[in-house]
């Protein structure tokens, strides 16, 4: 029987000394990679209102509302309590106005303080 | 003399809540049937009233675990539709990612058979292996979980030559280590001793109740939709259809880790032969009326998407048959004149993802044993009802000192 525990004491003995697998997170935290989704941010003069990102939006998380009767204003709301951080609206969007930022503790107390305004 | 006894929808054992009744001969489970539609979802209807751009996402959220299958099938199913053909080089992409989801659902998977079978140390091991995985598919889809990497016409993002450096180093790393898990296997009579004539499955039945994936082919069947019906670039990449022919839970253990194998170099030749030039295609919004019928073989088996389109840019119909709900007979098959200590071991071996297959409520009366389809508001006015009955204040409860 004794030899059949062989295999395992290299890999027993490497792990006594490996360096663990977890970080303690909220002291450390990981670096995010490059690309990688975190909320949306708006550059709402770059608007025209074709509201392409509003039809493909899965989560229905976009508003885009006119701000001036005359001129060719929006803003843009997003719920991002709805948000589901596809980026599709960062892929449909003609005149490239949107983008994805690396945040990721997007917790809140209340769903009304995750509602981001750009103007 | 015989006991029935009922387990779940909630229990330690079980990972999603599913009901099984059994009836037992002391330790023995004689005759066993399942009971479903505990967690259902209503995403085919949901289907329904998006467009098909927002149910890719929609599709992406039935399942956890393989987020990537059924996206694939929902938009290659959806591309037939279009008349559309997909770019290249966005294919090679699309089947990449499918094959590192494969590997990283594998590892997961013997992961969870070494926890059911008590060697807690192994599903350590390829838990912090799977990690490696994980992180490749973070770096370059921008998620862990739902990589939202497909889209009509090809994938949205590329791969460059440092994330193909990248992957291809991690390949040896990961190469190495399920060659290891090949030498436990063979090394470590205590885990093969607990998985070998758990769950007996013959060929036979495999086939009669119409089995899918690592399950089918550890009875010995080499059926892969991969090699029977190609899909995106299978057929120019070469592979072998695993099988096991032990017919049990060590079969079915034995097929993923080859299959993981195969995985690592079938990643490797999509690398080196990546094809040039655009990633994706402009698709039309709006499909004409057809139906199709799109087979993928996710890691669990065979996952089917049929989408009817009825001209405008929402789906008509959207029918899901996740690869769980294709096991289930063949479970209950297994469970049969095995032990109740098994039910973990058998269950995890077909790596059930329970609320993937759920798709109908039927409530049960147990005093009449009727069953019957309620509708929503139905079922809203039943609650309510019934919590004007039950007196959950207690109000004239008065402590007794």
């Amino acid at each position: 029987m004794n030899n059949k525990i062989v295999p395992f004491l290299p890999e027993l003995l490497r792990h006594l000394f490996k360096k663990p697998a977890t970080v303690k997170y909220p002291f450390e935290k990981e670096a995010v990679p490059e690309g990688f989704r975190g909320n949306v941010v708006c550059d709402a003069a770059k608007c025209i209102g074709c509201m392409i990102c509003v039809n493909d939006c899965p989560a229905e998380a976009i508003d885009i509302i006119r701000v001036s009767e005359t001129e060719k204003k929006f803003k843009m709301i997003l719920h991002n309590d709805r948000c589901i951080h596809c980026a599709q609206c960062v892929d449909s969007c003609p005149t490239k106005a949107y983008h994805m930022d690396a945040e990721y503790e997007t917790a809140a107390f209340s769903r009304h303080d995750l509602k981001i305004e750009y103007k | 003399m015989e006991f029935k006894v009922s387990l779940g929808p909630q229990h330690p054992a079980l990972h999603e809540a599913v009901s099984l009744r059994m009836t037992l001969e002391g330790e023995i489970i004689r005759d066993a049937d399942l009971k479903l539609g505990y967690s259902h979802r209503g995403i085919e209807k949901l289907a329904e009233e998006r467009t098909f751009t927002q149910n890719i996402y929609l599709t992406e959220r039935i399942c956890g675990i393989c987020s990537h299958s059924h996206t694939t099938c929902f938009v290659q199913g959806v591309e037939q539709l279009m008349e559309l053909i997909p770019a290249r080089r966005g294919l090679y992409i699309r089947t990449l990612i499918a094959e590192l989801e494969r590997v990283h659902s594998h590892l997961l998977w013997l992961g969870v058979a070494g926890q059911e079978a008590g060697f807690e140390s192994f599903f350590m091991y390829t838990w912090r292996d799977r990690e490696v995985v994980m992180d490749i598919l973070d770096w370059i889809t921008g998620n862990r979980v739902h990589y939202a990497m497909n889209t009509f016409g090809g994938v949205r993002r590329d791969i460059d030559e440092l994330q193909k450096k990248k992957i291809l180093d991690s390949l040896d790393l990961l190469t190495k280590r399920t060659e290891y898990y090949l030498k436990i296997g063979a090394n470590e009579p205590t885990f093969v001793g607990r998985l070998a004539g758990v769950g007996k499955l013959s060929r036979e039945d495999a086939i009669a109740l119409c089995a899918v994936g690592p399950t089918l082919r550890a009875s010995g069947v080499p059926m892969d939709v991969r090699k029977d019906d190609p899909y995106a670039v299978y057929n120019e990449i070469p592979f072998e259809v695993c099988t096991a022919d032990s017919c049990d839970v060590l079969g079915r253990a034995v097929v993923r880790v080859k299959e993981l194998i195969q995985s690592y170099k079938m990643i490797e030749f999509l690398l080196k032969n990546l094809p040039d030039g655009p990633f994706k295609v402009k698709a039309p919004r709006k499909v004409k009326p057809n139906e199709v019928y799109s087979r993928y073989e996710a890691p669990r088996g065979e996952n089917v998407h049929y989408i009817k389109s009825n001209g405008s840019d929402k789906p008509e119909r959207l029918k899901v048959r996740a690869p769980t709900l294709a096991n289930y007979t063949a479970t209950i098959k297994m469970l049969k004149n095995g032990f109740i200590a098994d039910i973990p071991l058998i269950f995890a071996a077909i790596d059930p993802c329970i609320c993937c297959a759920e798709r109908l409520v039927q409530l049960d009366n147990p005093r009449s044993g009727e069953s019957k389809v309620l509708s929503f508001s139905q079922l809203r006015t039943m609650a309510n009802d019934h919590y004007k009955k039950v007196n959950l204040l207690k109000k004239e409860a008065v402590w007794p000192f």
